[in-house]
């Protein structure tokens, strides 16, 4: 209560010293954050680019390289690796094809188990 | 005794001056320090909000199954959400309370997601029957191989919704149902993402020679769709008004930008070939002659009921384009719904897609939906 009236009270210089003492507040809590926090400086930047994008720099131009190789060797060392990628893919579709049919046996046996448990009865 | 005289009676006009540049003081400091509180705040950024674990990796590609309050995964008929690779996945699964792929899996599905995951250097080969014929069909045989189904649901978003349509053609027996949202099959309709990037030189775009496009690149063209999001100024500006929101919703804002401002570079074959058959002036969707690899897509193939959904306002895929999927696809379903492209998917009014979509996909006698 006393400090409401003593709010009410101060002048419009009082307040605007008091401000001043809050930017700097302010400011340092950044400077704080910067120094601190090694992904707060990231953020900041990509606020300052008008995005909260969080975690990652905003898009930006790639570095040289990045897009098409800057060489024939590491064009060819691509398309190795791509092609092996697709061969892990046929893999993996052999794998599943082999998982299918070992679950068709397996449904297999069961039903005929099942008939012969029948057939018993 | 003072050299000076009485004091002056303050300028009334002065003081209310200073006042308000006080007030505009203030309330700018107070902004910087709300920005400073989300930046500092912890997220979950770039990840789902569901807990979930991986059952298939190939290359970038993860397949996630999502889990129940327990950890462990759910009983019901599989879900598959395919959304575009060119952007990332978690856009299904947004916020806790926010997430289609969470609502879907809470009506009692089994969901699964496909995160594509950020594409390298040597992924500038990919093409359609990459993504078609390889990815995505091994999402499917794998989750049909967990849960014993001869076929799946597919949700397909955006791009993933073509590349779901043209699945689906190829292995109409694998797919229960299908829902594409916001999927253009009009290439010939002005407008849209596709249509810009053919403004902006997909055209020139190699085949034989591909690039990984950069993420800026892409995110250009995303950019050119809303006016005054291509100037630093304008979105900077944006943001400043946005401040003055309470915190809660500024960390809601955040991570959807961590989605829309989180474009993934692109496999140049993939969009070139996209461009190719499917672009402006070939239109090879509607016109019949779409392929995949080697095989022409034929549609009359779809035997599945199919549901597609178009957002009034979307920019990125305009509805008429995605509404004439009735004349290629004839029992489709088609709906319109009121919201822009990511809005209907997971803005605040995004529970009326969720809603219909469990809707469809519960329909036709699945076991253990919960409506």
């Amino acid at each position: 209560m006393a400090e409401e009236t003593a709010k009410t009270e101060s002048t419009l210089v009082e307040r605007w010293l008091a401000e001043q003492q809050q930017w700097q507040r302010t400011l340092l809590t950044y400077l704080d954050s910067v120094v601190k926090n090694d992904d707060f400086l990231v953020h900041l930047g990509n606020a300052m680019r008008g995005s909260l994008l969080a975690g990652k720099p905003y898009p930006s131009a790639p570095a040289a390289g990045a897009a098409t190789p800057e060489n024939a060797a590491d064009d060819r060392l691509d398309r190795v690796l791509f092609a092996l990628h697709e061969l892990q893919g046929q893999v993996q579709d052999l794998r599943l094809t082999l998982e299918e049919l070992s679950n068709r046996d397996k449904k297999r046996g069961k039903k005929s188990k099942s008939g012969k448990h029948k057939d018993t009865e | 005794m003072s050299d000076s005289g009485p004091e002056a009676p303050p300028d009334p006009q002065r003081e209310r001056e200073l006042e308000a540049l006080l007030a505009l003081s203030r309330r700018g400091r107070a902004k910087l320090e709300r920005l400073h509180e989300v930046l500092t705040s912890p997220g979950h950024f770039g990840t789902g909000a569901t807990p979930s674990t991986v059952v298939y990796r190939e290359n970038k590609l993860r397949l996630l199954r999502l889990l129940d309050e327990s950890g462990q995964p759910r009983r019901g008929p599989p879900v598959l959400f395919v959304p575009a690779p060119v952007s990332r996945y978690f856009i299904m699964d947004l916020l806790p309370g926010r997430s289609f792929a969470g609502f879907v899996a809470a009506a009692g599905f089994d969901v699964y997601i496909a995160d594509f995951g950020t594409p390298t250097r040597e992924d500038r080969f990919a093409d359609l029957a990459y993504y078609v014929d390889g990815l995505v069909r091994r999402c499917v045989r794998t989750v049909a191989a967990l849960t014993g189904e001869s076929s799946v649901n597919i949700v397909g978003y955006c791009l993933g919704g073509t590349l779901s349509l043209l699945y689906a053609a190829l292995y109409p027996s694998t797919v229960k149902r299908l829902v594409l949202l916001t999927t253009t099959v009009d290439g010939d309709v002005q407008g849209g993402i596709a249509w810009v990037a053919h403004r902006m030189g997909l055209a020139g775009e190699s085949y034989d020679e591909p690039r990984l496009v950069p993420a800026a690149e892409v995110k250009s063209w995303f950019e050119m769709l809303s006016p005054g999001s291509n100037s630093v100024v304008g979105r900077v500006s944006d943001l400043w008004d946005r401040l003055d929101d309470p915190a809660d919703r500024l960390r809601e804002v955040r991570t959807m930008a961590s989605w829309v401002d989180d474009v993934v570079p692109a496999p140049g074959r993939l969009l070139a070939e996209l461009y190719r058959k499917f672009g402006p002036g070939v239109n090879g969707l509607m016109a019949g002659t779409a392929t995949v690899g080697d095989r022409l897509i034929d549609f009359a193939q779809l035997s599945m009921p199919v549901l597609a959904v178009s957002a009034e306002k979307d920019t990125i895929a305009p509805p008429e384009g995605v509404d004439a999927v009735r004349r290629i696809v004839p029992q489709v379903e088609v709906l319109r719904l009121p919201g822009g492209h990511v809005g209907i998917v997971a803005g605040r009014a995004a529970a009326a897609l969720w809603k219909r979509t469990v809707e469809f996909l519960g329909s036709g006698g699945s076991q253990g939906v919960a409506q």
